[in-house]
């Protein structure tokens, strides 16, 4: 990949706010997020929280406002800001010919993980998500409840100082929620800062320093 | 169904009971209602009820399309005036075009060759397969969702109610078939390669290979859903093909018309990628090995095409008929120039049928990073298997024109040419994106042909260049082919960026 900044976890949206034609998807929002932090950005649907984790992943630009990760502009096409953030926003495209276990040890090659202990992490984390059991299985064999597990392997399983995730807790059960709240809870405790949006009042109060209140726009 | 029936029914219809027509007759429901522990004598004999099958499609088309569904299926003999036209305006010249050379002689001969033989009953073989292939997804039976959900519940003989839409089929392959046949005859003889009885020859083999396709378009849409009555035997039992059919697989093929189309029209290739494949099944115990970046993304294509045989063994196919016509274009001075613009179709088909990871990078785009490699590395890595195995391909046909003893250098620099034309139009394919125009079917085909028109019209100029050794505008043109090459890294940039404006 290159020579490429190592962005600290730091995330800065100073009133962005979104506007396609005459339609205002983000009213202006602050969110500011240190490393160690877990902001929940909490609002009814449509308030624009999807929005405002896509400017602040980089992956879309506001109509107003700045949005900036540790420093720099949050912009997808900088190397350095892709390699800072990892993100669940809306489903990932997956291959459709490798299983779940192969997706790992992509990911975890292409970032540089050790060979020799690849296909052992991406188990244990397969593990945690509690379906190891599934590891040969093709994406499009799992249920909607697995596939969503399996889409927070996949983000979990590439480094990043900062971790964006939209409603983790969605088609899970109570039991795995709070798998999800064990794997933010070490991500924030190594210093990792995870912005989330969540309508799970439980695992709002179980992990969120400070709690953002989208405004809906109407 | 034959014209008397004998469903088993318990009572007649009452015909006098209100709202009653004359195809009223009581439902299934009535016998299932029958209570088991009544004593045989007091269940009621089966009767007979008359159905008249003709006269119950000709109500159900006139309920459903009116006088505009006869005169909509008149405009089928239009469309196949049209073709005929086309194939005599278009068709003829073309196939001339192949094969006038200025040593008919020599060209004769290559033609009668074994490896020309075997080559076209391989292309033959492969068009046949091709048609198995879209049965499976697409057969020639697919009546409108209406019909299906309201007409094919009737009792009515499933082969009488899907007749029309095998027909259509039926007539088409026939057409189509002996129009091909006349129109590579009729070449064969303008071109003095052969004499006027081969015009006859190629079109009655024309009109049986069209027969047979469509046959076994049907065959494999009734092999599409399971049942007891698979077997070859039905290729020449039509009606019973016919009554194979399960409502629910018509109901399926007509879906997967209608997701093909319309993706289709709004340019929107993954979906019909995706209607037209099978999940991957094969290989699951199979692993991918951890590696660097470049090698465990090329190691991800090799397992790839490992669990989707069809896709490495389509290529294989496509790459070894398109990279025999191609390399026989250049290094046989009696090869006519248009065959390189015949082969370099298949060739570039083939490379794309190996080259998924390519699109599926493609498809990423807009979503956040899960690889930690640029766009342009990767890409890179996904072409790297297409790719090797295009080189393998065309260096085992140059291994077999040397061996022959003809192999000039000139052919050696314009093949190195067409591999960087079919690797770059790939690319330019994959990251085409999405139509930014007004969606008109002439603009989306168009849009669609761009990368593929590319790779033909310039491999058919360096064709016509390298035989005509004009080695100055070969020159020109080969700049052209690496600024082809740049113009698809940059959409590769480009794609992968668009989203965030």
């Amino acid at each position: 990949m290159g020579v490429v900044a190592v962005l600290a976890g730091e995330v800065r949206a100073e009133g962005v706010g979104k506007t396609i034609d005459e339609t205002t998807l983000l009213l202006p929002t602050d969110v500011s997020a240190d490393p160690g932090e877990c902001i929940v950005l909490r609002g009814p649907n449509g308030s624009g929280k999807t929005t405002l984790l896509r400017i602040i992943g980089g992956l879309l630009a506001p109509s107003t406002g700045t949005a900036t990760i540790g420093g720099r502009e949050a912009d997808e096409r900088d190397r350095a800001v892709r390699a800072a953030v990892a993100a669940l926003l809306g489903a990932p495209t997956t291959y459709r010919d490798l299983t779940l276990i192969d997706h790992l040890v992509l990911i975890d090659s292409t970032w540089g993980g050790d060979p020799n202990s690849s296909d052992e992490r991406g188990l244990a984390l397969l593990d945690r998500l509690g379906i190891a059991h599934l590891d040969d299985r093709f994406p499009h064999e799992l249920s909607s409840g697995q596939e969503q597990l399996f889409r927070l392997a996949l983000t979990f399983s590439r480094p990043a100082s900062v971790v964006l995730l939209d409603e983790p807790e969605q088609r899970l059960d109570t039991a795995k929620r709070q798998v999800v709240a064990n794997l933010i809870r070490e991500r924030t405790a190594s210093g990792g800062t995870v912005v989330m949006a969540c309508h799970d009042p439980q695992l709002t109060s179980d992990l969120a320093t400070r709690v953002v209140d989208v405004v809906p726009a109407r | 169904m034959s014209k008397r029936k004998k469903p088993g029914r318990t009572q007649p219809a009452p015909a006098d009971q209100p709202g009653h027509t004359a195809y009223d007759h009581p439902t299934p429901a009535a016998t299932a209602q029958v209570p088991t522990t009544q004593v045989p004598a007091q269940v009621p004999t089966a009767t007979e009820v008359d159905y008249d099958d003709h006269d119950l499609l000709g109500q159900a088309d006139w309920v459903i399309g009116g006088d505009a569904a006869r005169k909509a299926r008149q405009q089928g003999l239009y469309a196949g005036y049209v073709l005929f036209l086309g194939a005599l305006v278009y068709g003829l010249p073309i196939v001339q075009a192949v094969f006038r050379t200025s040593d008919a002689g020599s060209l004769g001969e290559q033609l009668r060759s074994p490896v020309a033989i075997a080559l076209l009953v391989a292309s033959v073989a492969a068009l046949l397969g091709a048609v198995v292939f879209a049965g499976r997804f697409r057969g020639p039976v697919v009546p409108p969702m209406p019909w299906i959900d309201l007409v094919l519940p009737a009792p009515l003989d499933r082969a009488l109610a899907l007749r029309r839409w095998w027909r259509y089929a039926a007539v088409g392959g026939l057409f189509v078939g002996a129009l091909s046949g006349l129109t590579v005859g009729a070449g064969l003889a303008f071109a003095h390669l052969a004499g006027v009885v081969t015009i006859i020859v190629t079109t009655l083999i024309g009109t049986a290979l069209g027969v047979l396709a469509s046959r076994l378009w049907l065959w494999s849409q009734v092999r599409s859903w399971p049942g007891p009555d698979r077997s070859l035997i039905l290729l020449w039992r039509v009606p019973d093909a016919l009554r194979e059919l399960h409502a629910e697989s018509l109901r399926t093929h007509s879906a997967n018309t209608s997701t093909m189309a319309g993706s289709a029209l709004t340019g929107n290739l993954r979906t019909a990628r995706l209607a037209l494949t099978r999940p991957v099944r094969h290989g699951r115990s199979a692993r991918l090995r951890p590696g660097s970046p470049f090698v465990v993304l090329v190691r991800r294509d090799v397992l790839g095409l490992r669990r989707t045989p069809g896709a490495f063994l389509s290529g294989l196919g496509l790459t070894v008929l398109g990279g025999a016509v191609v390399t026989w274009a250049f290094t046989q001075p009696a090869a006519p120039s248009i065959a390189a613009t015949i082969g370099l179709l298949p060739l570039y088909l083939g490379f794309g049928a190996w080259a998924e990871g390519l699109r599926l990078q493609a498809d990423n785009v807009g979503t956040p990073s899960l690889l930690g490699t640029t766009e342009v590395t990767e890409a890179v890595t996904h072409v790297t298997v297409p790719t090797s195995l295009t080189v393998i391909v065309l260096g085992s046909w140059v291994g077999v024109a040397a061996a022959l003893g003809s192999l000039p250098a000139d052919a050696l620099l314009s093949l190195w040419l067409v591999l960087v034309l079919v690797l770059a139009g790939n690319v330019l394919a994959a990251f085409r994106g999405s139509p930014t125009f007004v969606l008109r079917p002439q603009m989306v085909a168009i849009w669609y042909a761009v990368p593929a028109l590319t790779v033909v019209v310039l491999g058919s100029v360096v064709a016509v260049l390298t035989k005509a050794g004009n080695y100055t505008w070969l020159s020109v043109v080969s700049w052209v082919v690496y600024a082809v090459l740049a113009w698809s890294v940059s959409k590769v940039r480009r794609l992968t960026y668009l989203h965030r404006s």
